[in-house]
């Protein structure tokens, strides 16, 4: 079976549309969706709405938790206090914005979806707001995907799509117990194969590009594409602007890169 | 260079305290005393022994703590947790061991108890009750090497000092690697990266505690009170 993930909607419709017609075109019907549908963006209402009518089995991603639960998210949020205030400011506007029955259905999503051997998730298994980056630990992030009894970990979050196998891993150790100090006893794990893919961003691509992206699996073959797909982000920046959120977050939509919004480090974990 | 006596689960023992503390009297070096959590239980009354912790005797070892699994307990039940409350201990032992933890430990010791921290960070070791992942983490000589692992690197330490198991071991990383390859937009790369030389050390609980030299990474397994002098239990 072939199916498409998406992830980091962010509010913004026309991505949105223009991903979901590139998915449709190739006649993939089975979509996973990793959360984040809000933030940032000046549609929210409109992407969950779509979401909800095509019946896309979503995660919740940082942001949907964060509009539901309050802000409580530790220093990893956001690595400056500007970039900090902006985002305060787009989580107020959209908490405002958000219709009750949006935020009820962005509260029933679960943290993470799994099929057999494949799990969904926005962050990490552990934390929505953990960042699995293409250069983290590869043993840690090995760890996350055996941790979670999966052979294929799907994750968003970093708003860069990318596709890591982990493989030819073994790990020796030395054992030495107070009982027979001299004779310590050794063993080896040999690391099984895992993969993570990250789906990159629909609604807001930080990979130096404009295009949305979004990947497609082949369950058969293991393939997975990075789809790039270009879209109306005149419309989206001009929204953003309309409505007063932060200009810099329609700066960025024209640039595709990230601004002062990087997880410096991989190592870190969400204390939340 | 001094050593480090790390000792945990207590559980509101004072006589063992006391026998600890005769026993690093007489040994040499020794001018450090962790107490990693674990302070309290549910089988004896534990004000005698916080008491001491927190205002110790002239001539003893001044103990530095952090919380463990009891004292998380607690302190959630008391709702300093925020909604947390201790389902964890109500599950494993019922609601007999939450009345009776709660009656183990006057009211006035919850602040001491609420401002103890989660771990230390001393040179390149970290000193924690369970993991860097939760206080209940339960670390031993057979644990996953690939976790344990994924536990020293969060803290970025050498050296990770453990109590939850209740173990005395000293499992020691000593080699293999992994193939990681990336693809993205821009292309594809490969890396090999090597097991980092790091070990992780189970310090016992209770009767069984440990001395640890900084300098010569030397560790000895002791029991309290059984000639803490021995050194063939030792090793570096």
């Amino acid at each position: 079976m072939t199916h498409a993930v998406i992830s980091c909607l962010h509010a913004n419709l026309a991505a949105l549309e223009a991903v979901l017609d590139d998915i449709d075109q190739r006649g993939i019907t089975t979509i996973t969706c990793l959360g984040d549908l809000v933030g940032y963006g000046p549609q929210p209402n409109e992407v969950v709405n779509l979401v909800r009518e095509r019946a896309i089995p979503s995660c919740q991603g940082c942001w949907d938790e964060d509009i539901i639960e309050g802000l409580n998210s530790c220093e990893c949020s956001y690595p400056s206090q500007l970039a900090e205030r902006r985002g305060h400011q787009a989580h107020q506007w959209t908490a405002e914005q958000l219709s009750e029955e949006n935020k009820a259905f962005l509260a029933s999503l679960p943290m993470s979806l799994r099929r057999d051997r494949l799990l969904f998730v926005h962050g990490s298994p552990n934390s929505q707001h953990e960042y699995l980056l293409p250069d983290m630990d590869a043993f840690a992030a090995l760890e996350r995907v055996q941790t979670a009894d999966a052979d294929t970990l799907f994750c968003g979050h970093t708003h860069r799509p990318y596709v890591r196998e982990l493989r030819d891993g073994v790990i020796r150790v030395r054992v030495q117990a107070p009982t027979d100090p001299q004779s310590p006893a050794e063993r080896e794990m040999a690391l099984p194969v895992r993969r993570i893919v990250n789906a990159g961003s629909v609604g807001e691509p930080r990979h130096g590009n404009t295009h949305a992206t979004y990947v497609i699996h082949d369950e058969a073959t293991g393939n997975v594409e990075i789809r790039e797909v270009p879209y109306d982000v005149e419309r989206t920046c001009r929204a953003i602007v309309e409505v007063g959120l932060p200009p810099v977050f329609a700066w960025r939509l024209r640039h595709g890169f990230e601004y002062a919004e990087r997880a410096d480090d991989a190592s870190h974990v969400c204390e939340r | 260079m001094a050593r480090w006596a790390l000792v945990s689960g207590l559980q509101g023992d004072l006589a063992l305290y006391e026998a600890i503390q005769r026993d690093l009297r007489q040994l040499a070096r020794v001018d450090t005393l962790f107490v990693l959590g674990d302070l309290i239980g549910p089988d004896r009354d534990a004000n005698a022994l916080l008491a001491r912790l927190q205002d110790p005797r002239r001539g003893e070892l001044a103990p530095q703590c952090i919380y463990g699994w009891w004292e998380e307990q607690l302190l959630a039940e008391r709702g300093y947790r925020g909604e947390r409350r201790a389902d964890p201990l109500r599950q494993q032992f019922g609601q007999a061991a939450v009345e009776a933890l709660e009656q183990a430990v006057d009211p006035g010791h919850l602040a001491w108890l609420a401002a103890l921290q989660f771990g230390f960070i001393e040179l390149d070791c970290a000193l924690l009750h369970g993991s860097s992942a939760a206080v209940d983490d339960s670390l031993g000589p057979d644990s996953s090497p690939l976790l344990l692992l994924d536990r020293l690197t969060r803290m970025d330490v050498n050296r990770l000092f453990t109590a939850r198991s209740g173990q005395q071991f000293r499992l020691e990383l000593s080699g293999g690697g992994i193939e990681s390859q990336v693809r993205d937009l821009e292309g594809q790369r490969q890396h090999q990266q090597s097991v980092p030389q790091r070990q992780v050390i189970g310090i016992g609980a209770g009767v069984r505690y440990t001395l640890y030299d900084p300098g010569s990474d030397r560790l000895d397994f002791l029991v309290a009170g059984s000639r803490p002098q021995q050194r063939a239990r030792g090793f570096a």
